[in-house]
């Protein structure tokens, strides 16, 4: 049973499966919480569940187990945090929310920026793709590719340049 | 500053992204409003690398937690089944209890002595550390005590009465005898009716004023004995001619003490008497007829020499 490839108790199936919803979920957390530790800290608590109950739910629905699960440990923190704050607005006068470095990002948004960096003119998305995905440097950029640094820099700047026309328009 | 990096290079965005240029800097390059825009498109930009990080680390963390658990509801798991295992036993053990009703056991500390009324209203008086176990259940047809130590028997007249030693069984009617066993040292006086002895299947029977003893794995001896109850009943520890390792075992056994006697031989021989009530004179009736001096060391433990 154990080795079974259709049960989640299987070691080998749990992973595959984490490996497969984890990121979704996270992004998911993430949209939800705006908080990326407590994404994790949710979707932690999600896969133990889905481990706890590995004889019950077959790996086609650990899928929508996963997100039901989260999306109720998410409501359920929310209705804790209210009862914090709440608390709190007594000791605490003000939050930082106000300060214009608090931008929040929507799902929406992101989507956007995927979309304009697949949009990019290839030359401009392969600086792009090395520098943001790769985290490789200019300096390496320049080298892979065999153009000067100056080059690299360039093209990063056009893309940015790229990408707020596009996100702006829309 | 600002020709150089608008005009001639147009480049300050990739420096401003890859953290070579500040906010501040940019702020002075470009609007406000275009500021903001691309502020958000370099926070949306991180949190995509957020978002697209692996999740190996996070599959480790989960592991651990997981295991975390697991080792917790396994010893969760084992601690029941060693409390259920224990309740079993223990269930177990009180029904033998319960069926074999309840093994008496009476046991004398040193010095102690006492007298013991079996349910058939023999008597037992139980010499120093001394223990007796029989069942109450059907004693009336099966008398039958095990003993360690020393006890003098009165036994009503009846069924068989039987003592057991590992040295061996006495069987009676009703009589009075007086029974002495330690690891090396067996003794049996009878002092009214018959005794028989069994010991290595031989069996030996004793009348009134009779005795036999084995010391030490020898063959058992018979001997007389002109008394009408142990010496040891009314507070004296009497000998004859029995090694002196035996009286000085009788005499740890009487007042708790540790004797040290490996300076001297143990083996000679010695008859007579020491009180059970008095240490001072129990030891000087003792060695000082036997010419031995004792000495009382820093940890208690008197030393013969």
């Amino acid at each position: 049973m154990i080795n079974d490839l259709n049960n989640i108790c299987n070691q080998k199936v749990f992973e595959k499966l984490f490996n497969i919803h984890a990121k979704d979920l996270r992004r998911f957390l993430f949209f939800k919480t705006q908080d990326m530790d407590l994404a994790e800290d949710i979707l932690q608590d999600a896969f133990i569940k889905l481990w706890d109950h590995c004889n019950n739910v077959n790996p086609e629905k650990a899928k929508s187990f996963l997100f039901t699960v989260a999306k109720n440990m998410f409501f359920n923190y929310k209705k804790h945090e209210k009862v914090v704050m709440n608390h709190q607005k007594r000791t605490l006068k003000s939050s930082n929310y106000e300060t214009p470095e608090y931008l929040l990002v929507e799902k929406e948004f992101l989507v956007k920026i995927e979309e304009a960096i697949a949009a990019l003119p290839d030359k401009q998305k392969e600086v792009f793709l090395l520098s943001r995905m790769e985290k490789k440097k200019y300096k390496e950029i320049a080298e892979i590719l065999g153009i000067s640094v100056k080059a690299v820099e360039k093209r990063m700047h056009l893309a940015l340049l790229e990408m707020k026309d596009k996100i702006g328009k829309v | 500053m600002r020709e150089n990096l608008t005009k001639k290079e147009e480049s300050f965005l990739a420096k401003w992204l890859d953290g070579t240029i500040s906010d501040v800097t940019l702020k002075e390059l470009v609007s406000e409003q275009d500021f903001m825009e691309y502020k958000k498109i370099k926070n949306g930009l991180e949190l995509l690398d957020e978002l697209n990080r692996p999740v190996a680390p996070s599959f480790n963390a989960l592991n651990n937690s997981i295991n975390k658990k697991r080792n917790f509801k396994n010893t969760q798991a084992s601690f029941k089944w060693g409390l259920s295992i224990a309740a079993s036993i223990l269930v177990v053990l009180g029904c033998y209890f319960a069926f074999n009703s309840l093994e008496t056991s009476h046991e004398t500390s040193y010095g102690e002595q006492r007298t013991i009324s079996l349910p058939d209203g023999s008597e037992v008086v139980l010499n120093a550390k001394s223990v007796i176990n029989f069942t109450e259940k059907d004693w009336e047809t099966n008398r039958s005590i095990q003993l360690v130590g020393e006890a003098f028997f009165k036994v009503i007249k009846g069924s068989t009465f039987s003592v057991q030693t590992s040295n061996g069984q006495v069987n009676v009617l009703g009589t009075q005898f007086n029974v002495k066993h330690t690891d090396a040292f067996f003794e049996v006086v009878c002092y009214e009716g018959k005794v028989s002895v069994t010991n290595n299947k031989k069996e030996y029977l004793l009348n009134p004023g009779n005795a036999i003893r084995k010391i030490n794995g020898t063959d058992p001896e018979k001997y007389t004995s002109e008394k009408l109850f142990p010496s040891w009943v009314n507070g004296e520890s009497s000998f004859v001619s029995v090694p002196l390792k035996y009286v000085i075992l009788e005499l740890e056994k009487q007042y708790n003490i540790d004797i040290d006697a490996h300076k001297i031989d143990d083996s000679i021989i010695f008859t007579g008497s020491f009180s059970n009530k008095d240490l001072k004179l129990a030891l000087t009736s003792v060695f000082k007829t036997m010419n031995i001096q004792y000495i009382k060391d820093k940890n208690g433990v008197l030393s013969l020499e």
